[in-house]
């Protein structure tokens, strides 16, 4: 019961066999996952063979009467005697002369009446071949038939995937980022989207594994099921279109098809989060509301805030600024929606001060100020001059960048932070030198990376906050120390006997530390350049162990490092004869019989 | 009355009628198989294909699958019957007609489970 095409034929064809046995099945699959839209894919291709019937029969006709004909009429052979034409003949005349080849009059010089017959044959089958290649033609180009062609192609490719991948509804510019970070970490994704441009685009970038992508509403059942929704090897859906009603649609499907499936679904609205909540347990991500608890970190302690905008950017990010948010003063805030709010409530909650400057204000409170902010007169009732901190966070773009042109001019050192809606405009808020940028599909990005590319790094950054600056600030020097200001690969060891078969009896033994374990396997005196980030053991986590923390077996560790340290700490870990040298320094044969000779300790 | 039904099963019919008029007689007797009647065989055959083209129930598929036996079966009948006349030296002899007529034999046998498939089609029609 596996295959859910299985179990819909079984179900159509009403065989029911008993229950189905819950051991047997590698995943749970409350409901049938639809595939009515394949069913209907193979539907326009029916048609379309049905809609060649009239050309190819007309074709077929016309070629009969004039080959008919030709045999029948009467014709002289070289010697000038009568003989007719064989059918052999006659057809091979038609087939050339129809398709406006031509070769002439075989096999012997035509009569009167044959060319009578021939030259009425000809308009016939021109005509023939035109009207059935011009069908043809035209039900090729039609757009019904490509997109069943299209969704064919798309649902093959998914249920051929072997590998674990995800499922990606909504590929804008969050997608985007996500599909190059997943596949760059060699993960595979299936893409759905509204917009056909969005998944032309699929094509032009430059991904390593194939990507399949469909063009298709999400909030159909229906299409994600053949986006690989019902397959065992879909890992997480996520719900990232621009429209909350959809994204709730993908998370209710999702919820209610495959409740084990983790789901993560964008929203801005707390509305559609509290009722996505409401289907099972999907992680959702409202990027306002996350840019406060950012910017509340940031102003409790920069350090931590910068070492979680690192870790979340992916691979090869370089490290941020750390941005200093002013913790005591008066801020100023332009645009109250739904960004504004949340904000300010952030704000506020950090006992700050907060003037709203709002153009059309729904509830005219004693700090609302009505305008849109960048007026000379407004922005000096609202006291800019004085204020130390100021939000841009209209819905539009070229508002937000003159609101922090005109502040700066009033008031040259305030902390500025904006929001950015569209990508186009990230030159020139780049060039405005915002101190806190919030670029909603990059925030979504990042905190799904987080969450799915290696789950002990979410792990790690909720607990960073609690961290303190100074522990935060200490991590960044050791990280940037080893590795330089990009950050390289982040990996998860997990100490057993799978991954970790050569440290089984060192962990055991209760001497293992940190320093020890990471010792370079070409000279043991040196260091591996790879940072421990944290160590879960059970449920325990211990962040940034120094080199004296014992290891345990079974341990977890999040690790940061280049490609070649942690080659190097892979082997350490599975070779023995590596491990040996790493732990003391003697040389141990690998082969068996030297081994025996050598009486080496059996670990 | 559907004239779609009526078309279909004239030429379903047609093919095998035809079909069974040209296999008729002593299997090496050229004399006694016309070459018209193979060509209209094959032509009615090729159509009745075509008709059946875009029919997605069980049993439209199977009298597809038929179709195509019979048009294999007619089309390797003609070649046989070209070769005979037209590339090989002795010319249309006992064997070669043998060879064309057992050939069209052949074709016959898938006509005629298209017409029990009608006739199948036709009365469980009538039950329902």
């Amino acid at each position: 019961m596996g295959n859910p095409v299985h179990g819909f034929w079984l179900r159509l064809l009403g065989r029911d066999q008993g229950p189905p046995k819950p051991s047997r099945t590698p995943f749970r699959l409350r409901g049938r996952v639809p595939f009515a839209s394949a069913v209907q894919a193979e539907a326009t291709i029916f048609l379309i063979l049905r809609l060649m019937r009239a050309p190819l029969i007309v074709l077929i006709t016309i070629f009969a009467i004039s080959v008919l004909g030709l045999t029948l009429i009467e014709g002289r052979d070289a010697a000038g005697a009568p003989s007719r034409m064989t059918f052999f003949d006659a057809f091979y005349f038609m087939s050339y002369t129809a398709s406006t080849i031509g070769f002439g009059e075989l096999p012997n010089p035509f009569t009167a009446s044959q060319r009578l017959w021939v030259t009425v044959s000809i308009y016939l089958t021109v005509v023939g071949w035109a009207y059935a290649i011009g069908s043809l033609l035209a039900l090729l180009q039609d757009r019904a038939f490509r997109q069943a062609l299209a969704l064919q192609h798309f649902t093959r490719k998914v249920a051929r995937l072997r590998e674990p991948f995800l499922l990606i509804a909504g590929y804008g510019r969050t997608g985007e980022l996500l599909g190059r970070s997943f596949d760059a970490l060699g993960r595979r994704v299936v893409v759905l989207d509204v917009e056909p441009g969005r998944i032309d685009a699929l094509e032009l970038e430059a991904y390593h594994s194939d990507v399949p992508g469909l063009v298709a509403d999400a909030r159909d059942p229906g299409h994600l099921g053949i986006a690989g929704l019902g397959n065992p090897r879909c890992e997480a859906v996520l719900a990232l279109t621009n429209d909350d009603e959809a994204n709730l649609a993908v998370t209710m499907t999702a919820a209610l098809l495959r409740p084990e499936l983790p789901v993560i679904a964008r929203t801005i609205s707390p509305a559609i989060e509290d009722r996505m909540r409401a289907f099972g347990s999907p992680t959702v991500v409202n990027p306002f509301d996350r840019f406060g608890d950012h910017l509340r970190i940031a102003m409790r302690s920069p350090a931590s805030y910068q070492l979680m905008t690192w870790l979340e950017s992916g691979p090869g990010a370089e490290l941020p600024e750390r941005g200093r948010p002013p913790r005591h003063g008066r801020w100023v805030m332009c645009g109250y929606g739904r960004f504004g709010r949340e904000i300010t409530e952030d704000l506020r909650a950090e006992g700050l001060d907060v003037t709203v400057v709002e153009p059309a204000p729904k509830d005219p409170g004693s700090s609302t100020l009505p305008g849109q902010g960048f007026e000379p007169d407004v922005m000096e009732r609202a006291g800019v001059a004085d204020a130390v901190g100021f939000v841009a966070g209209t819905d539009n773009d070229t508002s937000n960048l003159s609101l922090i042109a005109a502040a700066r001019r009033v008031n040259p050192t305030l902390f500025v932070a904006a929001r950015q809606n569209r990508p186009a405009s990230a030159p020139l808020f780049e060039v405005m030198d915002v101190d806190s940028l919030l670029v909603p599909a990059d925030v979504v990005a990042h905190e799904v990376f987080a969450q799915l590319s290696t789950p002990l790094l979410w792990r790690f950054l909720q607990q960073v906050p609690h961290q303190g600056d100074d522990w935060a600030a200490a991590l960044i020097t050791r990280l940037t120390h080893h590795c330089g200001r990009h950050m390289q690969e982040l990996w998860k060891a997990r100490l057993n006997r799978v991954e970790a078969p050569a440290l089984t009896g060192w962990l055991a033994s209760g001497e293992a530390t940190v320093g020890d374990l990471l010792r370079d396997p070409d000279d043991r005196d040196q260091r591996l350049p790879i940072e421990v980030l944290m160590v879960l053991r059970g449920d325990e986590p211990t962040m940034a162990p120094d080199d004296d923390f014992t290891l345990a077996p079974d341990d977890e560790l999040l690790l940061h490092g280049k490609v070649p340290a942690r080659r190097a700490l892979g082997s350490t870990m599975i070779v023995e004869a590596t491990r040996e040298y790493v732990r003391t320094g003697r040389h141990l044969p690998t082969g068996w019989l030297w081994r025996k000779l050598a009486r080496v300790p059996r670990y | 009355m559907n004239l779609e039904k009526v078309v279909f099963g004239f030429f379903v019919l047609l093919a095998a009628t035809l079909n069974f008029g040209f296999f008729i007689g002593d299997i090496s007797n050229p004399e006694l198989h016309n070459i018209y009647e193979l060509f209209a065989a094959v032509v009615v055959s090729l159509i009745a294909t075509v008709l059946k083209f875009g029919d997605r129930t069980q049993l439209g598929a199977v009298h597809l699958a038929t179709s195509l036996v019979a048009d294999l079966q007619l089309v390797a009948a003609a070649l046989a019957w070209t070769y005979a006349q037209h590339i090989s030296d002795a010319g249309v002899t006992a064997g070669s007609t043998a060879s064309v007529v057992s050939l069209s034999g052949g074709a016959l046998v898938a006509n005629m489970v298209s017409v029990v498939l009608l006739v199948i089609e036709t009365v469980s029609f009538h039950r329902r």
